[in-house]
């Protein structure tokens, strides 16, 4: 028993001195398992009290234990000195944070596509659906179906690719409005993005394929008022607020009444002043909108005494001129890194 | 159109304001494209040539005496050959403000001069198409009125634009009236009565045989006595300010009234009509004609022609001909005035290449009314030069009157939400010279359209007039309430979740050209391209990705979503696509190694993933354009869906890639629809794994070998991956090294070493097998 407690006391010195003299979690752990580990030397008395005489046990186990108590409050002591410490010199650390960042490795979606997704996430939260088609298309959708037959004034200002019979690069996609209302009985309540193609000389403010947003309602009820709250909303969606729309009388022959709508031109704000993007007067051009000629109702088997409904059409190149205000309605084809960069 | 707001003035008083009535005009459906703005000009008077001699110090000079109305007469040098006592000239008077000078009073080689006479020039006209020297204004005007305001020439000028619907509008006339109607102003009409009454002397009467439908009415009139001169000041000064040129009295009377009612007008030598009948027809097949513009033009017969009964004197609706042109001596004209089918003008006027003011209207199809107001405002205008008018000869049709259209009052909230009593509905239409009339207690009208108007002919068209003239701002904003349809936006979703993904990926998105310059044999034509570089569309988005890649420089990922088309047969067939991939600066691995073709595989397989839900395979295969040993077809389960590779680097050189690029094309339409993934219990034993290294021949795939190793140990192994390749001396020519990491696992208990070590061994045993593998040591 004597010879347990000296070992004991021995044991307790050495560790100690050991312990206070690590300067490392490491030798804190070598430390743990050599006095009490599987094999250590605390752990070893531990197995010898069982040699001991039945009566002396109790006392020796005791001794043992505090003395391994003592040792691990010793051990968790000095790692949380050495913690402490870590931490320390952790926080005495300082970077410059104006140091350039790492470039992200994240992508972006085409500025043609964000404001069609915009377009179509306004539209398709007020119930609409989003169709897409085909951009060879046949003159009877594009035209024909539309109240536009070949000896019409406006077919001029379509002017198309034209393919094999019959078929050309849509102008518009006008065309879904067909294909859609053929489909489906009233209510039809539809967006239609996609490409278009016209025979446009390229300039800065022209392309021969561009994006257009096509809209439709068909219902019951519907007229243009409905149309004016709907444009109007959108956008004051793309750009802010304070936006205004003007909706002029045009001519369409799909559409009767017909409306171009305008918005207020988002760099000068509508001051009507000098002006690169609206040439002074304040607006810009939007697209074509009105209410659906009763033909071309009537050519898709709607009744025009009892649906009404509107639809509207407007180019995306166009519209993301005035938002991002770029220069050239050409980068937007060109889409090279320095565009794409700026505009992500 | 050219319109100067001072001629507008004549029929309606509109403001003196260009913006306020171009901004009007806009909301009425006729945009302003620009207004030209007239320069300030003060202080010039009518002035009247008293006296003129030569300047007693200087050969080169004259000075005249010029009444303007002041106690005494002017004393005017000037250097002007073309001034005589009797003459009606502008005078600038002392400080009179003109575009480039203020005048003041000067001595001129010893004479004081107290004003200047001026030329059209310096009244900010074109100077060419006035006489040279100082301009010559009408004796009818009194000394000392005002040149500015007698001439209009403070007003600005608008350039309108017509829509094709409205060729009546297409007139300063049918302007005005619209103005009159939104501004609720009376509209001052001209007379339209005939003032030619008389018959012609025997032989003189104008016969006219219309042999071709495509002529609706045909007014012919004779008039004698005319002599060919400038015409009145005022008539040359509103032609120059609408842009027209000013030739001579006849010349300017069909202008002007063309300008002002929209009735294109043509007048020929009453002595250069052969029998003196005139007959529409189509030409013959080869006969030639020279037009006005001095060019031979040889006809076909889908060209319609005014003939006499010798040949054809001019192309109707479009120009006339030389040989029956008025010159300096004509004395008596037959003038046409008449109505076209506007489909057979434009089609002459696109065959012929040929587009003048009068084509421009007649394309449109003008109402046949308005050749019987033509023929009288004409007929006004010669006589008041002198003229002889005799009596106008109507041929064709008669001009029907348009059948009346019912509208309902309801109709118009019905299509604008805007209710509007009856009686403002029909004062609107009205204003527009529509003739209405309240039926059935108030709720309907019957209305008849004017007889100027063709695009009026369903109740829609009303309602569109009446919303014009109440004005579209007037229109309430309102949000309507969509109703339940089953139309499925599911394609638009899929693009946009592919986009998406990719751009999550780090690539962005580019729009290249449908367009290409060539393709191969199963391409679309445009069979009328814009240039040789946009001739074919596009059959794959391959293309348009390389070139992005040659021009920008640097490595860059990118992609593109979009149609390509191709041609099977006689049908077109049109897929979309979506392309991504990216530029490498070169080759920086072993033959056998390619890590950039491996990220583009695992972006591949993730985009996939996302938006089937399903797991992508690639199996070797070869496409034309691709390198054909980095190549692969892109499966999902036993679907093709896509092609993914290195680009062929002989076309990379082509393209003049800096290095090479690795492409994925994705056939989107052959998507799967999206599967909801489900989740799955994992063991909750732990797992071990095995790392094998297999030594194969470099032909054996490690899909293979991975294929093979779960096939041999089932749900025993949870997932196997081929991790490490290497090919070298140390392992032999013709085989390769492959690691292979094996992850083992049972459901019900945790697996011993043990068993792992039987896996290992069976698998070992069945890979040596197959494909002979052997454990590398």
């Amino acid at each position: 028993m004597t010879n347990l407690a000296e070992n004991l006391r021995d044991l307790q010195q050495r560790f100690t001195v050991a312990a206070e003299a690590a300067t490392d979690e490491r030798a804190l752990e070598s430390l743990r398992v050599a006095y009490l580990g599987r094999n250590g030397e605390v752990t070893k008395l531990r197995r010898a009290i069982g040699e001991l005489p039945a009566h002396e046990r109790p006392q020796a186990g005791k001794a043992v234990n505090d003395v391994v108590a003592v040792m691990e409050e010793r051990l968790r002591r000095r790692l949380e000195n050495f913690d402490s410490r870590k931490v320390a010199s952790e926080l005495a650390a300082s970077i410059d944070v104006t140091f350039p960042a790492i470039p992200a490795a994240l992508g972006s979606l085409h500025p043609v596509r964000r404001i069609i997704d915009e377009s179509c996430a306004y539209f398709r939260r007020h119930g609409f659906a989003v169709v897409v088609g085909a951009e060879a298309e046949s003159d009877y959708y594009n035209f024909d179906a539309l109240n536009i037959p070949s000896d019409h004034p406006s077919r001029e200002s379509f002017d198309s690719f034209r393919l094999s019979d019959g078929m050309l690069l849509r102008p518009h996609t006008s065309a879904m409005q067909i294909r859609t209302m053929q489909r489906h009985r009233p209510p039809v309540a539809i967006v239609a993005p996609g490409k278009c193609y016209r025979r446009d000389a390229v300039d800065a403010r022209h392309l021969f394929q561009f994006h257009q947003v096509e809209g439709l309602l068909v219902a019951e009820g519907i007229h243009f008022g409905h149309l004016k709250g709907m444009l109007t909303r959108l956008c004051r969606q793309l750009f802010g607020p304070d936006q205004n729309v003007r909706f002029r009388p045009s001519y369409f022959p799909f559409t009767e009444p017909s409306a171009e709508v305008d918005t207020t031109c988002p760099k000068c704000r509508g001051a009507r002043g000098p002006c690169s993007m609206c040439g002074g007067s304040g607006w810009i051009e939007l697209g074509g909108a009105g209410m659906v000629h009763p033909c071309v109702l009537r050519e898709v088997g709607y009744e025009p005494d009892r649906y009404s409904g509107w639809a509207f059409g407007f180019g995306v190149e166009r519209l993301g001129l005035a938002r991002y205000e770029v220069d050239d309605i050409r980068r937007f084809v060109a889409s090279d890194r320095d565009f794409l960069t700026q505009l992500a | 159109m050219l319109v100067p707001i001072s001629w507008l003035r004549e029929f309606v008083a509109v403001p003196n304001d260009a913006q306020a009535v171009a901004d009007r005009l806009a909301m009425l459906g006729f945009p302003v494209a620009a207004i030209e703005r007239r320069p300030r000009i003060a202080g010039v008077v009518v002035g009247r040539i008293a006296t003129v001699e030569r300047h007693p110090n200087a050969d080169r000079l004259l000075v005249a005496r010029v009444d303007v109305a002041r106690p005494q007469a002017q004393t005017i040098a000037t250097a002007a050959t073309n001034v005589a006592a009797g003459q009606t000239i502008a005078v600038a008077t002392i400080g009179a403000t003109l575009p480039e000078l203020t005048i003041r009073a000067r001595t001129m080689r010893g004479v004081a001069s107290e004003g200047m006479m001026i030329s059209a020039g310096e009244l900010a006209l074109p100077a060419p198409w006035f006489e040279d020297g100082i301009m010559q204004l009408d004796g009818s005007l009194t000394p000392g009125t005002d040149v500015v305001e007698a001439f209009g020439l403070d007003g600005d000028v608008l350039d309108v634009e017509v829509t094709p619907n409205r060729p009546d509008a297409m007139a300063i006339l049918g302007l005005a009236r619209e103005l009159a109607a939104s501004y609720d102003l009376p509209l001052r009409v001209p007379s339209f009565v005939n003032p030619g009454r008389r018959e012609e002397p025997p032989g003189a009467r104008p016969a006219v045989s219309v042999e071709s439908p495509d002529c609706e009415r045909f007014v012919a009139q004779r008039f004698d006595g005319l002599r060919v001169g400038p015409a009145p000041a005022w008539m040359r000064i509103r032609l120059a300010l609408a842009g027209q040129r000013p030739i001579n009295n006849l010349v300017d009377v069909s202008n002007y009234v063309m300008l002002e009612t929209g009735q294109p007008l043509h007048f020929y030598d009453a002595g250069e009509i052969a029998g003196g009948r005139l007959i529409v027809r189509d030409a013959h097949d080869g006969e030639r004609l020279i037009t006005l513009d001095g060019v031979e033009r040889a006809l076909s017969p889908r060209a319609l022609v005014i003939a006499d009964e010798a040949r054809a004197l001019g192309l109707a609706g479009l120009m006339g001909g030389a040989s029956s042109e008025v010159t300096p001596a004509t004395t008596a004209i037959v003038l046409e005035a008449a109505n076209f089918n506007g489909p057979r003008i434009r089609r002459m006027s696109a065959a012929l290449g040929l587009r003048t003011e009068a084509s421009a209207r007649h394309e449109k199809s003008l109402a046949p009314a308005l050749t019987d107001a033509g023929a009288a405002r004409a007929s006004q205008l010669l006589t008041d030069f002198g003229a002889t008018a005799y009596r106008p000869h109507a041929f064709g049709a008669p001009a029907a009157a348009a059948p009346p259209i019912a509208l309902h009052v309801a109709e118009v909230e019905r299509l604008l939400g805007l209710a509007l009593p009856a009686e403002r509905i029909v004062r609107h239409l009205r204003a527009l010279g529509c003739e209405a009339v309240v039926t059935q207690n108030g709720t309907a009208l019957s209305v008849t359209p004017p007889p100027w108007r063709r695009d009026l002919a369903i109740a829609a068209d009303l309602v569109e007039e009446v919303a014009r003239i109440e004005g579209y701002d007037r229109i309430p904003e309102a949000l309507p309430s969509v109703p339940a349809h089953a139309i499925s936006s599911a394609a638009f979703q899929l693009e946009n979740a592919i986009a998406l993904a990719l751009a999550g990926l780090g690539y962005h998105e580019v729009v290249t050209h449908s367009l290409r310059r060539s393709g191969g044999p199963a391409a679309v034509e445009v069979r009328n391209p814009l240039s040789e570089e946009h001739r074919v569309l596009r059959e794959s988005l391959a293309p348009g990705l390389i070139e992005y890649f040659a021009g920008a420089g640097e490595p860059i990922r990118v992609f593109e979503i979009g149609r390509v088309f191709a041609r099977d047969g006689d049908r077109l067939v049109e897929r979309t696509g979506a392309a991504f991939g990216f530029s490498v600066d070169g080759p920086g691995e072993p033959s056998w190694r390619d890590s950039a073709f491996l990220r583009l595989k695992g972006d591949c397989e993730a985009l996939l993933r996302r938006v089937t839900g399903a797991r992508a395979a690639v199996t070797p295969g070869s496409v034309p354009g691709f390198h054909p040993g980095k190549t692969g077809s892109v499966t999902l389960g036993d679907r093709r869906v896509g092609v993914i590779g290195a680009v062929d680097p002989r076309r990379a050189k082509a393209c003049d890639l800096p290095g090479n690029a690795y492409l994925c094309l994705i056939d989107v339409d052959a998507l799967p629809p999206h599967r909801t993934p489900h989740y799955r219990v994992r063991s909750k034993f732990p797992s071990t794994y095995r790392d094998l290294a297999l030594t194969v021949d470099t032909a054996v795939a490690a899909a293979e070998i991975e294929e093979a190793i779960a096939q041999v140990l089932g749900s025993l192994c949870t997932e196997v991956r081929a991790f490490d390749e290497y090919r070298g001396p140390q392992v032999g020519e013709g085989r390769k090294s492959l690691a292979v990491r094996v992850t083992l696992q049972r459901s019900e208990t945790t697996i011993t070493d043990e068993e792992a070590d039987d896996a290992v061994t069976r698998v070992l045993d069945a890979l040596g097998e197959r494909f002979g593998a052997t454990i590398r040591t």
